[in-house]
């Protein structure tokens, strides 16, 4: 007999939905790290993601059914956990919070970078400048305050490391679409780092 | 190409760096950003930020949650609910 570790999740996504509960186990159990930690980094806490983590397995075993093997199995269920994160986040209607857009790169009327070199690097320097914790804490905080269109594309595209074509099928936008969401994704982050570290030096 | 200036650069460089710019402008962008010092540190800090973010946000699987993630898939599964 095959080790269930030789068996592709496909063949268990199969398995499990002509009722083979071991099946279904050895799934949760390949991937409910990924999935918890997807969804602390686009609900911003343990006790949302814990609620998504449940919400995602409960809803990944319901499409079962569904599930043809026409995407990968972890891709279909990062859509699972994303869209349970977004729903999540609905349903608590966080309050607004602080745009991010200020922290957009400047350029001067000749469309140079107007502020001093050192500064452009500032952000490179966060991991060393800040304490382990504090930096974790504002890293939340940062992602919290992009807009959910920028903070999936982002969290997939940079924090998971999927392909952008990956994250495009996931996601159901074209892949430019993609790489503009997380390119502003990244400009505003960059430059919000910068500010903490500049706030620092 | 005309020359690029910095702000040119910053738009198309998600692009260049994914590799989906044509040579013409990835060419264009070279040309600046070897002259520009601005660029170059602008650069190092855009391609760290994913990487500062993704340390910072690695969250483990906290140690009671497996058991409890089953309990409750276990307890839904069995009331039918699924």
């Amino acid at each position: 007999m095959t080790p269930v570790a030789a068996i592709a999740d496909e063949e268990l996504a199969a398995r499990a939905a002509a009722g083979d509960a071991g099946a279904f186990e050895a799934l949760v159990g390949r991937h409910e790290a990924r999935v918890y930690r997807l969804a602390y980094r686009l609900t911003g806490s343990d006790a949302d993601a814990r609620d998504v983590l449940q919400d995602a397995f409960l809803a990944a075993y319901r499409g079962l059914a569904a599930f043809r093997g026409a995407a990968r199995f972890s891709t279909w269920l990062y859509r699972i956990t994303t869209n349970a994160a977004l729903m999540h986040r609905r349903a608590r209607r966080r309050r607004p919070t602080e745009s991010l857009e200020e922290y957009l790169p400047r350029f001067d009327e000749n469309g140079q970078h107007s502020p001093e070199a050192a500064e452009l690097g500032a952000a490179s320097r966060a991991d060393d400048l800040l304490d382990e914790k504090l930096l974790a804490e504002q890293a939340r905080a940062a992602l919290e305050k992009l807009p959910d269109l920028y903070r999936e594309a982002f969290v997939l595209r940079d924090l998971e490391e999927l392909d952008t074509s990956e994250v495009a099928g996931l996601l159901g936008v074209d892949a430019a679409t993609v790489r503009q969401r997380v390119h502003r994704a990244r400009l505003m982050l960059r430059g919000y780092l910068s500010h903490l570290v500049g706030a620092r030096t | 190409m005309p020359n690029l200036t910095c702000r040119d650069g910053v738009e198309m460089l998600m692009d260049y760096l994914e590799g989906t710019l044509g040579s013409p402008e990835r060419e264009a962008i070279e040309a600046h950003v070897t002259g520009c010092p601005r660029c170059v540190a602008f650069i190092e800090s855009y391609e760290r930020t994913p990487r500062i973010l993704r340390a910072a946000t690695a969250e483990a699987l906290p140690a009671d949650l497996a058991l409890s993630l089953r309990r409750f898939l276990a307890e839904r599964l069995a009331s039918g609910d699924a």
